[in-house]
């Protein structure tokens, strides 16, 4: 973009947060390597048709939305199991360096594009999870809540051979927040050893003053699998990408994603994934329902390498209109190199089925209840992917909450 | 026909549309786009002035806009030099408006289209012939009963002159305007020939018409502009070929159709493309559809360096419905970059859009498609299907839909497939006697299939052979 030059950056002010978390001198540089990048690094990439442009990013006004130096958040992070390492990024330098070090912005770009960018520079929260070699956990769960004008977080993920994890973030608006618009930054970046197992579950649920960015990129190892899955109810703006780039044999990535739009919110979401070794799989399984003027744009990418034999893989993506007044704008996409593939994708937009919802008049349920009922069955195949009780039941909550 | 000719009809080689003829012209542009350009070959046709004025006006906006490079994947265009190009060459025909009797044409045009075939299809299988050399069309005629009836078959130029009023209307105002895409803007600044079909209320033409266009000259231009009006409640369907033999320098082929589809009238406009191997196939192909029209695009483009050309229907009345059908064929250096734009902007509208492709060889194909749905379009439907085959992993085949829904009562569908060619298909058909060459061109013949069979019988067996063509010898 480079047009937006934020008056209140300077290195001064990365220097003052790198310095209150004692952070080692080469995430420093990191950081002023990606404050130097936004002076070219441009937005992400947003689908274009003749005319119309689906998401407006160019809108966001960064300048009353970016408060480096008073950002605040709430979090909490629980482990089940004292195997897994899981520490806010500024206690895990002192035991863990060499690990982050290694690790931090080898599976994500930190200047991939201005927003990247921008996120790396200034992030004050944030969790490494360390999952050592054969160590399977269950329940990591981070909850945060963001009481500040902007809040910048980064999450690095390390799972080593044969670890199995899952994880849970959710982020919500806290109680003590500041009035008026509010910008959420989400990096989140998994190394997936040979045959780790990783399952990454999201839900952000934001109060309707925010504006949320979000990337979550894995990088998997042979015979690794990453699952994720992305749920977004909140924020009047979300841009939310997630992408698996399969680089080892045999490894496999599911891209599990949900949304719900009311009133006038903007979902921009987006799942890719990258086939570059043998035998590699990937599913991709969106579904979302917008009501009142809500919109939704979804571009799901799958890119099959040159060198990816015997690949397979799938997508489909359903949305569910609600309202005569709610937009779904979709763009599924394949690009295809190798011919030892079996790719498929689909995508459908459509209303609640007219014979379902007579079906259940018939049997004496209101329009409104019978309609709900259908609405939370459209769910049941994406709820069914989630591993977690505890995820499951609040995702069903949002639903349940959105339908009142 | 002479043995030669019967020969070339016979042997299905590439030299049936590869030969070349002696350049021979009456009268041709330098090369290069000027506004000088754009008077000279407006004179040379003794055009009105409204039509001058709509020329210079779209040379304007050629000037005016950017080269499309920022598509995700498209083609590269950056060889594609307007000044490079001839834009105009008026083939030595003393007939301006063209013959409508073979015979009277010089003989190295006839023998061109003899060998392409054209006159034995004009008396098999088709209402009416037009054929464009060049920039001009050299014939065209139309069977007497089609003439009584009101229908009108000719070429554009004389349309300009003898429908005036109608052409006025209608030429690049309402369906494709030049500001829509820089050629598009091209085509309209230096547009020569095509055809002008008018069919009149409640009449049905029952054989196709057909227009075939050859570009033969090295380095030229071929900027064709086709409108097609079908009043109320007629019918008609309209062919269109086209081929060149392949030079050192390219071609550039940037052709315009419009299509106005009255009420409950049925158009279908079907193209085989099999352009020389350096042209660059830039077209743009519109049509409006009134209150319960149907418009139906089928394409096969087999031909062409790359090709970028998405037909698209508006939709504009009540229970309007379109059907698209396209197949791409991309051998060694061919990009193909094809699909359908639909706009559903009235109720109870319906398009299905059907796409085949193959690439082989090092070949690219894309389906690049847009459905747009309109608020208060309800009951609208749409159903996209995309099946893509692949021979090798040299080849690319990439598939990029965009569904744009505005409206809750409706009923979308995209489904996609990209596979190579099944093992247990070539097993079975091998463990019949076949050999591993014949069972995969049979596979493809089957794949190919939904599209040949909405073709007339000669132009599904034109397509089938172009496809053996195309596979042949290079499979293993």
């Amino acid at each position: 973009m480079s047009t937006q030059a934020i008056e209140s950056l300077s290195e001064d002010t990365v220097r003052r947060i790198a310095d209150e978390r004692d952070e080692p001198e080469w995430l420093l540089e990191t950081r002023l390597n990606a404050l130097s990048a936004l002076e070219t690094a441009e937005l992400p990439d947003v689908i274009q048709t003749p005319g119309r442009r689906w998401t407006d990013l160019e809108a966001l006004d960064f300048e009353s939305l970016v408060d480096p130096l008073n950002q605040s958040d709430a979090t909490e992070r629980t482990a089940g199991d004292d195997e897994v390492v899981i520490l806010p990024f500024t206690e895990a330098f002192e035991e863990y360096g060499d690990i982050i070090e290694a690790n931090f912005g080898s599976v994500l770009d930190p200047e991939h594009n201005y927003l990247t960018a921008l996120s790396v520079a200034l992030f004050t929260t944030g969790t490494f999870v360390y999952v050592p070699e054969g160590v399977d956990v269950e329940d990591v769960t981070v909850r945060a809540e963001m009481n500040s004008r902007s809040l910048f977080s980064q999450t690095l993920v390390v799972a080593e051979e044969s670890s199995s994890v899952t994880i849970l973030e959710s982020i919500e608006s806290g109680d003590d927040g500041v009035d008026g618009d509010r910008y959420f930054s989400n990096l989140v970046e998994i190394a997936a050893g040979e045959n780790a197992n990783v399952q990454f579950g999201s839900l952000q649920n934001l109060d309707d003053e925010s504006y949320t960015y979000s990337l979550k990129r894995a990088v998997t190892d042979a015979y690794a699998t990453v699952d994720w899955i992305e749920s977004n109810f909140g924020s009047k703006l979300t841009r939310s990408d997630v992408e698996t780039e399969l680089n080892g044999d045999g490894s496999e990535s599911q891209i599990v994603g949900t949304f719900f739009g009311t009133d006038d919110q903007h979902f921009d979401i987006n799942a890719r994934v990258w086939h570059q070794a043998e035998h590699t799989t990937a599913d991709l399984v969106t579904r979302g329902v917008l009501d009142d003027v809500a919109r939704s744009v979804y571009e799901g990418v799958q890119d099959v390498g040159n060198d990816a034999w015997n690949t397979s893989s799938y997508q489909r993506e359903n949305t569910l209109m609600l309202s005569d007044d709610a937009e779904a704008d979709a763009s599924p996409k394949l690009i295809i190199h190798n011919h030892d593939t079996e790719a498929s994708h689909s995508a459908t937009v459509g209303q609640v089925d007219a014979e379902d919802l007579f079906y259940l008049q018939s049997r004496t349920i209101d329009s409104l209840t019978a309609r709900n009922m259908l609405v939370e069955g459209f769910f049941v195949p994406v709820l069914e992917e989630i591993a977690v009780d505890e995820f499951r039941d609040d995702v069903e909550e949002l639903v349940f909450e959105r339908l009142q | 026909m002479s043995s030669q000719q019967d020969e070339l009809k016979e042997t299905d080689t590439e030299a049936r549309f590869e030969f070349k003829k002696e350049e021979k012209s009456a009268f041709q542009t330098e090369k290069g786009l000027t506004e000088e350009t754009v008077r000279v070959i407006s004179e040379d046709k003794d055009e009105p002035e409204w039509m001058l004025e709509r020329r210079l006006r779209a040379l304007e906006q050629f000037q005016e806009m950017p080269m499309p490079t920022d598509w995700p994947g498209q083609p590269d265009l950056s060889e594609v030099d307007v000044d490079e190009i001839i834009p105009y060459i008026r083939p030595d025909v003393d007939v301006r408006a063209g013959v409508d009797d073979w015979t009277e044409l010089p003989d190295e045009i006839k023998d061109t289209f003899d060998k392409l075939g054209i006159p034995e299809a004009e008396k098999n299988a088709l209402s009416g012939v037009g054929a464009q050399y060049e920039s001009e069309v050299v014939y065209q005629n139309m069977q007497e009963r089609w003439e009584e009836k009101g229908v009108i078959f000719c070429n554009m130029d004389e349309a300009v002159q003898e429908h005036e009023e109608i052409v006025r209307e209608h030429f690049m105002t309402k369906c494709v305007p030049p500001s829509d895409n820089k050629f598009a803007a091209l085509h309209g600044a230096i547009w020569s020939g095509g055809s002008f079909v008018y069919v009149p209320e409640n009449t049905t033409v029952d054989m196709p018409v057909q227009a075939y266009f050859r570009m033969n000259s090295e380095g030229m231009g071929q900027f064709e502009h086709t409108l097609i009006i079908a009043e109320e409640s007629s019918e008609v369907h309209y062919i269109e070929g086209c081929s060149a033999p392949k030079y050192s320098a390219f071609n550039l082929h940037s052709g315009g159709v419009e299509v106005f589809v009255g009420e409950d009238a049925h158009v279908q406009y079907s193209t085989v493309q099999n352009w020389s191997k350096n042209t660059y196939n830039l077209n743009t192909k519109r049509a409006i559809a009134e209150k319960g029209g149907r418009m139906e695009w089928i394409s096969g483009s087999m031909g062409s360096k790359a090709t970028m050309l998405y037909p698209s229907t508006i939709l504009k009345g009540r229970g309007a419905s379109d059907n698209h059908i396209t197949i791409a064929f991309a051998g060694e250096g061919q990009d193909i970059d094809t699909g359908a734009k639909v706009y559903h902007n009235a109720p109870d509208t319906k398009s299905t859009i059907e796409s085949k492709s193959i690439s082989k060889d090092g070949g690219r194909t894309n389906y690049r498609g847009l459905v747009h749905i309109a608020d208060g379009a309800e009951n609208s439907s749409t159903a996209v299907e995309c099946d893509a085959l692949m021979f090798d992993n040299e080849s690319t085949s990439d598939t990029m839909p965009y569904m744009e829904i505005n409206e809750s009562k409706v009923d979308v569908a995209h489904e996609a497939t990209v596979g190579k060619i099944g093992d247990e298909d070539i097993f079975y058909l091998q463990s019949r006697g076949l050999d591993d060459d014949d069972a995969k061109q049979m596979i493809v013949s089957g794949f190919i299939e939904p599209i040949t069979e909405e073709l007339p019988i000669e132009y599904a067996v034109e397509l089938n052979r172009l496809v053996e063509l195309e596979m042949e010898g290079s499979l293993g």
